[in-house]
């Protein structure tokens, strides 16, 4: 009997903070942002349980979904289970010409704070974060451009202190460590590609600092010609590479085994080989990518991110807004610096940030040669896209100079045609300065 | 002189109009209405999930459409003679037919010989016939990727044991090499499926009668000549159907090969339904999505489908009339 009242109590309990618990949920306004990162989900998480244990009104629910980001959104908004705010990495044009973005213009004049934290005015870029006077988002950080990260150890074991200036001498250094990783157990080797847009990850950055890009902005029209001494290269990279090209994390868990010494990849490296996977065995570097002959003559791209956009279809906008705010506040970004997630966009966040703390975050700091590209135009292309090709071209599935026609062939085509049927406008960039892409005055034709 | 053939009075068709009232009793009496009523929620579903999105790709056959209305554009015959030249998709209908040729010789006779052996109703029978059959629940996606660390160069399954064993000297590019990844690729998809093969002809096998075996066991027959005298013949209707959804199947696999290869190295492994829905979705190395392009190109490989299936299907009937 006695047992039976304590259980009846029991449960009485349990129905009572239930029920009580009801109410509360409903009272709040559920904000829902689909993120498409995984390296910060730890802080994110963090910061949002902060934010919902202070408000009594919003609550923040982040789902993550790194698969087909922009399919999904899309998919979800034609099936009305569409989130209110999402992370940035999708097309912006495609987004808009949908009728999927809320313009932020109206919100970020209204609110002198997040003007003063963001920059969020100055920091217009068009076709990437806006479209003429409206703004859809605004980027907290920035990612550095692509470095070589390195493992000492196997380069000392070589004769080598560091990473060379030029591509030539680069070639010999990852043959000549592959050569001699041949004599130890396991065996080891000098570079290391991904499954994963392996020719973003060093050689087209290689291109760049080169002075090769693959839109003529002075012309306003693709022009791939100029990759062809880097495809002949890649040929030979490949031919002592690692064996595997494998998807990134495999690689990266590789790296940080010392599998292989030369491993190409942007700013996340500094949080995923000091929290993600450790790297312990070896000291391990951070250099520029080297250039065709030594010289820098083009811009290294660096890509501003971390922004968040708000959904036309979601009914909630001014609370979608209040989380915006939050995210892309000075407490939520200093932390998000400092925990070496991002590096700073604004001199505002820039001078907040203790940099001690963001621990191999400074390796990656930015070059004097580091600047944004302005948004190649959106085509509607057919087949391969270049890095694909290019790519396929380095493992020797196609010839290089038929590579590079088609190229040129199919991205012009579908540009000329997407400009003739109204779709878009051609870019150029008058006075354009490899160097200073983003200095030259931007022209639109209808031709 | 002509002969008019007899007809049975009692059996000849009644030409006399029914009445309503004696339609809505046979109908009654049939069960109709309870068997419409018990086959829409079928029907409705077929309709509605397989039937109107067949119908839905023809409208953008003829345009230029990636997802976004604003984009639609109609392009007339662009996308039919784009078909036509497109060098990829021809070579993608290439590799699907070396696929299902490979997979079809070895996944039948495979499934058939584990059919035999597991009817022998020895001891583990039913433990074996479960785990051949294993494979067959496992999603292609998870079958994809338990089969990358097999054939992983580097560090897969495979070379380590190869190279313990002192088989090979350098690891083979089970994934890499141009000239292995088809064989790698027919591996997976051998194992995934052969198990549910297997499992049709073990259910043909039982019914057939024991003493059509105690018959030939008294004629003197052998176990080969059992094989091909007795069970292969009394297996034929159910062979006929095993391998027409083998062909149908094999030809529109590409989950697994997308998660193993993504068609790759190249365009080795690129089969026509990998190619489509690289087209469609914009994923893989596609830089946009090309549904209006896609749809085409779909109707097209049902096509192909088809026609591959009319074919099996009149040379099953010829070799139906010569046995």
């Amino acid at each position: 009997m006695k047992r039976k009242v304590s259980l009846l109590v029991a449960l009485m309990m349990v129905a009572v903070m239930v029920l009580s618990a009801i109410p509360a949920l409903a009272d709040k306004t559920v904000v829902t942002y689909w993120s498409n990162d995984r390296h910060d989900e730890v802080y994110l998480n963090e910061m949002i349980e902060k934010f919902n244990a202070a408000h009594d009104d919003i609550e923040i629910n982040m789902v993550i979904m790194t698969d087909d980001f922009e399919n999904s959104i899309l998919l979800a908004i034609d099936g009305g289970t569409a989130p209110d705010i999402i992370g940035q990495s999708v097309t912006l044009k495609n987004m808009v010409d949908y009728d999927a973005l809320v313009n932020l213009t109206p919100y970020i004049e209204a609110d002198e704070e997040f003007q003063k934290v963001t920059d969020a005015l100055n920091l217009k870029f068009e076709g990437l974060n806006a479209i003429g006077d409206a703004i859809y988002w605004v980027p907290s950080g920035q990612r550095s451009g692509v470095r070589i990260e390195y493992n000492k150890d196997l380069l000392a074991a070589s004769g080598y202190e560091g990473i060379p200036a030029s591509l030539p001498e680069y070639i010999e250094m990852a043959k000549k460590i592959t050569e001699d990783g041949k004599a130890n157990d396991p065996v080891t080797y000098g570079i290391g590609f991904t499954s994963s847009s392996p020719f973003e990850r060093q050689l087209e950055m290689m291109a760049q600092v080169s002075g090769v890009f693959y839109y003529d902005y002075a012309n306003g029209k693709f022009d791939f010609s100029g990759y062809k001494p880097f495809l002949e290269a890649g040929r030979e990279l490949v031919a002592v590479a690692y064996p595997d090209q494998q998807g990134v994390d495999n690689m990266r868990a590789m790296f940080a085994e010392g599998t292989f010494a030369l491993w190409g990849n942007a700013s996340q490296e500094a949080g995923v080989f000091t929290n993600q996977f450790p790297i312990e065995k070896f000291e391990w570097g951070v250099s520029p990518v080297p250039s065709l002959d030594g010289e820098i003559k083009g811009a290294l791209q660096v890509n501003p991110n971390k922004g968040y956009l708000m959904l036309n279809s979601s009914k909630n906008k001014d609370a979608a807004w209040e989380v915006i705010k939050y995210f892309q506040s000075e407490e939520f970004l200093v932390g998000y610096m400092e925990g070496g997630y991002d590096l700073p966009i604004t001199s505002y966040i820039d001078e907040k940030v203790d940099k001690s703390k963001m621990g191999r975050m400074g390796d990656f700091s930015l070059l004097d040669y580091e600047s944004v590209y302005p948004a190649v135009p959106t085509i509607n292309l057919m087949g391969d896209d270049y890095r694909t090709t290019l790519w396929n071209a380095i493992m020797g599935y196609v010839d290089i100079d038929a590579a590079i026609e088609d190229l040129n062939t199919r991205y012009n085509a579908a540009y000329d045609d997407d400009i003739s049927l109204g779709f878009i406008q051609r870019l150029v960039v008058e006075d354009y300065d490899p160097l200073h892409p983003s200095a030259g005055t931007v022209v639109w034709q209808d031709k | 002189m002509s002969t008019k053939p007899y007809v049975n009075p009692q059996l000849a068709p009644t030409t006399r109009t029914p009445r309503p009232a004696d339609k809505k009793m046979r109908l009654k009496e049939s069960g109709g209405v309870a068997a419409w009523v018990m086959l829409a929620p079928s029907l409705i579903f077929l309709a509605v999930c397989s039937i109107y999105p067949f119908i839905w790709i023809f409208r953008y056959v003829l345009y230029n459409y990636d997802g976004i209305p604003a984009h639609t554009r109609f392009t007339g015959m662009r996308n039919i003679t784009n078909m036509f030249a497109d060098a990829k998709f021809w070579s993608s209908v290439g590799t699907t037919f070396e696929y299902a040729l490979w997979k079809l010789v070895f996944i039948i006779p495979l499934a058939l010989i584990m059919a035999v052996l597991l009817n022998q109703k020895l001891r583990g029978s039913s433990f074996f016939r479960g785990v051949f059959f294993m494979p067959t629940v496992i999603s292609s996606s998870i079958s994809g990727m338990i089969f990358m660390f097999i054939f992983a160069t580097g560090n897969g399954i495979l070379n380590g044991i190869f190279q313990k064993l002192g088989l090979i000297a350098q690891p083979i590019g089970w994934l890499t090499d141009t000239s292995v990844v088809m064989a790698s690729v027919i591996i997976m998809s051998v194992w995934a499926g052969f198990g549910n093969y297997m499992l049709y002809f073990v259910t043909g096998m039982t019914s057939i009668s024991e003493d059509v075996y105690e018959a030939s066991r008294i004629d003197g027959a052998n176990a080969v000549q059992t094989f091909f005298r007795v069970t292969l013949p009394m297996l034929a209707p159910v062979l006929k159907v095993v391998l027409m959804l083998a062909i149908t199947g094999a030809f529109k696999d590409y989950e697994a090969i997308m998660v193993l290869t993504n068609g790759g190295p190249g365009t080795r492994t690129n089969v026509m339904f990998l190619y489509i829905y690289n087209l469609i979705f914009g994923t893989g190395s596609n830089a946009t999505r090309q549904i209006g392009y896609g749809a085409l190109l779909s109707l097209m490989a049902a096509v192909i489908v088809g026609a591959v299936t009319i074919v099996y299907n009149i040379v099953a009937k010829k070799l139906d009339d010569v046995v």
